[in-house]
């Protein structure tokens, strides 16, 4: 293994809903506090690395050029790694492989995320991280996703949402503490969130974080320099990072095996063996509460299926045997994409030195994991931090230093509007996407009321969506073969708002239909047709549009309606 | 630097204007699959971590990542993307397995430039938004500027850009990627001295090198191609603070590849260097010290004038043909060079040596 590198300062905005400072600003104030946090200049960094999530928020493309001067990267190394959601967790890993590479004895690591540049609605630049051919246009939205694997979830344990909602409180409580803290609130309780709006069933207002503008920087530094900065260095310890296949309509969403993957990885790294003793601390990513359930049990900290029930039992309170989320999270302290993530390493540096002030877990805390979550609910990012037995810092000692005061300048919704000088521009491109020579016999298919799969004979599984490789094998898929269109509800949400957050008149009913004949195979598609409330593991059939109305595309099929019943609407 | 690292496998697919029936994940699917059997690995036991070079709004996809893994053999596996040139994504390799965290790591880069239907309007995208966008010119604009100030500042003239260009175009001839010889444009003009016969055309291609340390006795790949320094640099983003004659990324760039490598620019005997436009190919070279290398020393395989604009590939391509030259016994030192495109100030910078 390479050099050590070791976090030798932090620093971050406030976390707001709308930000008067521009992206540029924003990454300028993280980072300045991340310095001032580390007493050095920036001429002592060699490398600065960026992390920053879709470029439709910002609405600048290549918004890692774009945000370099006010990272600190002029005339410096700089590059700008992603991988969606678990960007944030990933810039620290990002900077730690440019020190233990020996490239860089000092790298800041930035992370920054303006969304509310992004109108009507941040939800928008969401639309287009559906696949092109076969799920925009059905006019997804984020919500649906998670709402989607939360059922599922929920469904594979018999949970209901008042097990849930107990994270939500506990976080949005925690995050009272945190002077960075948009959504902070010290008397919410369960009913609050179980009374709060419907988005898509079973997701609600109170379940979900906010969006927010917000940056957050660290500064790493290798063994050889640390020293010289900080007589309290905090070690990264282990690094992981896994990301999972795109045919997220072809997994059980019921278990996040990336972050398995990843926290083995960084386990390993760290030598942590037993996870449960010898972590003390925990950041999972909860940009919804029950993703912190499901991230803490691919964490290896709980049994699958048995976090809720730790988390009504107090085990996961600041107080409790493992604290879990002590920030406030992205669901408290708020979820500017890329900077909730890295504010999560920032936390356990804070925590692990004895500076979180009222957010300070009991005892001497020696070890720490953050981890964040992205993309198509597809990767997992992981950072293990530990003091090594350094300096002890318990909750009782004074911190040496407090970390500097975070800052930003909020501004409601008509100013942000009316702020003079402000650009309006519209994002004109456009694309024809090729679907290429798998997916385009899939959607000539379609249009002939047949449902093309593809055959690979190394693994003997029959693939929808078609591939001309498999993923698993990675060699050409080996024929051809026709699937029924009928399947079964592995999971569905009823869906009350568009896109752009905008309530509809009418609910929509996506769901992941597991179709018959294939191995796992399915995708994303809408019910209708039924009298009842649909059910999980319903048996479904699709409803064809008239031949005449078929043009080669996922819409050829109208829903898929409850199997032997008559067409609906 | 610390770890050896070789370049153990190359792959390409496209490296034309369009790739009609095939789609960016079966380009890549080609691509890595021909890297792969290049050196001699399965990817889903053998390669330790992936990086992918992209950038959403080429691909008209919101977090882009997401749509990798399966084509590179990457599923469940550590990978992730760099929003930049496939030449960072070799730096990037080499600080992976220079870390230790990996020994053998897959790089990507593609273009499926003919999938966009509106590429200008993108790269006016990457305007600033409040200062440069309103003001309606276009991004080539910004290389009609940079064209004159280095004309002025060095006394070369449109007539030597002109020579590069049909130099590169002659230099794809002799290229097996280059299915069809290249044809200059007309001249007709894009943005005074800047002339489209000096501009390099979009195509769809996807290149992936494999890397591996080359430390390990007895086990390791036997290098034939090593990568011995590395450099990346960031100039001024804002247009009103960079300097329009000098290529200074590419100067940083280059200098940080050469000290890591322990070498002077004397000693580098072959150069594959971003030319998207004509004038850029002489501005590089003067910021690698390379301005009196051979003309037939540079960009041999015709560069992106001859093979096409492969937006984020084109450094890949550019180290490919390093690759694919060095192994060839034609040359013992070679720089591959990229520039990130307009209107960025960012460039990379990777020596490579025959083993």
């Amino acid at each position: 293994m390479g050099k050590r590198v070791a976090v030798v300062g932090a620093g971050m905005t406030r976390f707001v809903r709308r930000a008067e400072e521009t992206g540029k600003e924003l990454s300028w104030i993280a980072a300045a506090a991340a310095l001032e946090s580390a007493g050095i200049g920036l001429d002592r960094v060699d490398a600065v690395c960026l992390g920053t999530a879709p470029d439709a928020f910002d609405g600048v493309h290549r918004k890692g050029d774009y945000l370099a001067d006010g990272a600190g990267a002029w005339g410096k190394p700089f590059m700008r790694a992603y991988v969606g959601g678990g960007t944030g967790v990933f810039t620290p890993i990002q900077g730690w492989y440019t020190v233990a590479s020996g490239m860089a004895d000092v790298v800041l690591c930035v992370a920054e995320e303006k969304m509310s540049s992004c109108r009507p609605h941040p939800q928008g630049a969401f639309v287009t991280i559906f696949d092109d051919i076969i799920e925009r246009p059905l006019e997804p939205n984020l919500l649906w996703i998670f709402a989607l694997e939360m059922h599922r979830y929920m469904h594979a344990y018999g949970l209901e949402k008042r097990d849930i909602a107990e994270v939500a409180v506990k976080n949005k409580r925690n995050a009272v503490d945190h002077p960075a803290a948009l959504l902070g609130q010290a008397d919410l309780t369960v009913d609050d969130v179980l009374a709060s709006e419907v988005l898509a069933w079973p997701v609600q207002r109170l379940d979900v974080s906010p969006i927010s503008d917000g940056a957050v920087a660290l500064v790493l530094a290798s063994e050889d320099v640390a020293g010289s900065m900080t007589d309290r260095p905090v070690w990264i310890q282990g690094v992981g990072w896994n990301l999972d296949t795109t045919y997220w309509t072809n997994r059980d969403l019921v278990y996040p095996e990336y972050v398995e993957h990843a926290a083995r990885m960084a386990y390993e790294m760290a030598d942590v063996t037993e996870p449960r003793r010898q972590i003390h601390v925990a950041e999972p990513y909860d940009p919804f509460d029950y993703k912190e359930l499901h991230h803490l049990e691919g964490l290896l900290l709980f049994d699958k299926g048995k976090a809720p029930e730790a988390a009504r039992d107090g085990v996961t309170a600041r107080d409790g045997d493992l604290p879990c989320t002590p920030s406030g999270g992205l669901l408290g302290v708020g979820n500017p994409i890329a900077a909730a993530g890295l504010m999560k390493v920032a936390e356990l540096f804070w925590q692990l030195r004895g500076e979180a002030g009222g957010r300070q877990v009991p005892g001497t805390p020696e070890r720490g994991v953050a981890q964040a979550w992205g993309d198509l609910m597809q990767v997992g990012t992981v950072v293990v931090l530990g003091t090594d037995g350094g300096p002890a810092t318990t909750a009782s000692d004074p911190p040496a230093s407090a970390p500097p005061a975070p800052r930003a300048t909020a501004l409601d919704d008509a100013a942000f509007l009316a702020a003079p000088g402000a650009v309006d521009a519209a994002f004109d491109g456009s694309y024809r996407w090729d679907p290429g020579a798998a997916m385009g016999r899939f959607l000539d298919g379609l249009a002939e009321g047949v449902v093309h799969a593809t055959v690979c004979d190394a693994c003997g599984r029959t693939l929808v969506p078609p591939r001309a490789f498999c993923e698993r094998c990675f060699r050409p898929t080996d024929g051809w073969a026709e699937v029924p269109a009928t399947g079964v509800v592995e999971t569905y949400s009823r869906c009350h708002v568009a896109w752009d957050m905008q309530p509809l008149d009418e609910p929509r009913y996506p769901a992941v239909i597991r179709l018959d004949g294939t191995s796992q195979g399915g995708f994303l598609h809408l019910l209708g047709g039924f009298t009842d409330e649909p059910t999980i593991g319903m048996r479904v059939e699709a409803v064809w549009r008239p031949p005449q109305e078929r043009t080669g595309s996922i819409l050829d099929i109208a829903w898929f309606r409850p199997a032997g019943e008559e067409a609906g609407s | 630097m610390g770890t050896r690292v070789a370049v153990v496998g190359a792959g390409w697919s496209g490296f034309t204007a369009t790739t009609p029936g095939v789609s960016y994940k079966e380009l890549m699917f080609a691509a890595a699959s021909r890297a792969y059997e290049d050196a001699g690995v399965d990817p889903r036991t053998q390669v330790d971590s992936f990086v992918a070079c992209s950038e959403d709004l080429e691909e008209g996809t919101s977090i882009f990542d997401e749509y990798v893994p399966d084509q590179l053999g990457a599923v469940q596996r550590p990978v992730h993307t760099i929003a930049a040139d496939g030449l960072f994504g070799v730096v990037t390799g080499v600080m992976l397995i220079g870390s230790g965290v990996a020994r053998t790591v897959a790089v990507e880069a593609h273009s499926k430039a003919s999938d966009v239907v509106s590429l200008g309007r993108i790269d006016r995208f990457a305007l600033d938004p409040v200062l440069n966008r309103p003001l309606g010119i276009a991004p080539v604009a910004l290389a009609g500027l940079e064209m004159r100030a280095l004309l002025e500042a060095t006394g070369r003239t449109v007539e030597d850009c002109a020579e590069v260009a049909s130099r590169n175009r002659d230099h794809a001839r002799s290229n097996p990627r280059v299915a069809d010889p290249p044809t200059a444009p007309p001249p007709h003009p894009l943005a005074d001295p800047l002339t489209a016969d000096q501009a390099a055309e979009p195509a769809d291609g996807c290149v992936v090198l494999v890397l591996a340390a080359a430390d390990e006795s007895g086990t390791g790949p036997a290098p034939t191609v090593t990568i011995d320094g590395v450099g990346w640099h960031q100039d001024a983003p804002s247009l009103e603070s960079r300097s329009w004659d000098r290529a200074v990324y590419a100067e940083r760039a280059c200098a940080d590849a050469y000290r890591r490598a322990g070498i002077a620019p004397a000693d580098v005997d072959l150069a594959e260097v971003d030319d998207r436009f004509a004038y850029k190919q002489l501005q590089h070279l003067d910021a690698a010290g390379l301005a009196d290398l051979d003309p037939a020393r540079v960009n041999a395989s015709g560069g992106a004038l001859g093979e096409g604009d492969l937006r984020e590939a084109n450094g890949l391509a550019r180290a490919l043909a390093c690759v694919e030259r060095l192994r060839a016994g034609d040359g013992a030192t070679a720089l591959a060079l990229a520039w990130r495109g307009l209107p960025s100030s960012s460039g990379a910078a990777v020596v490579m040596r025959r083993g």
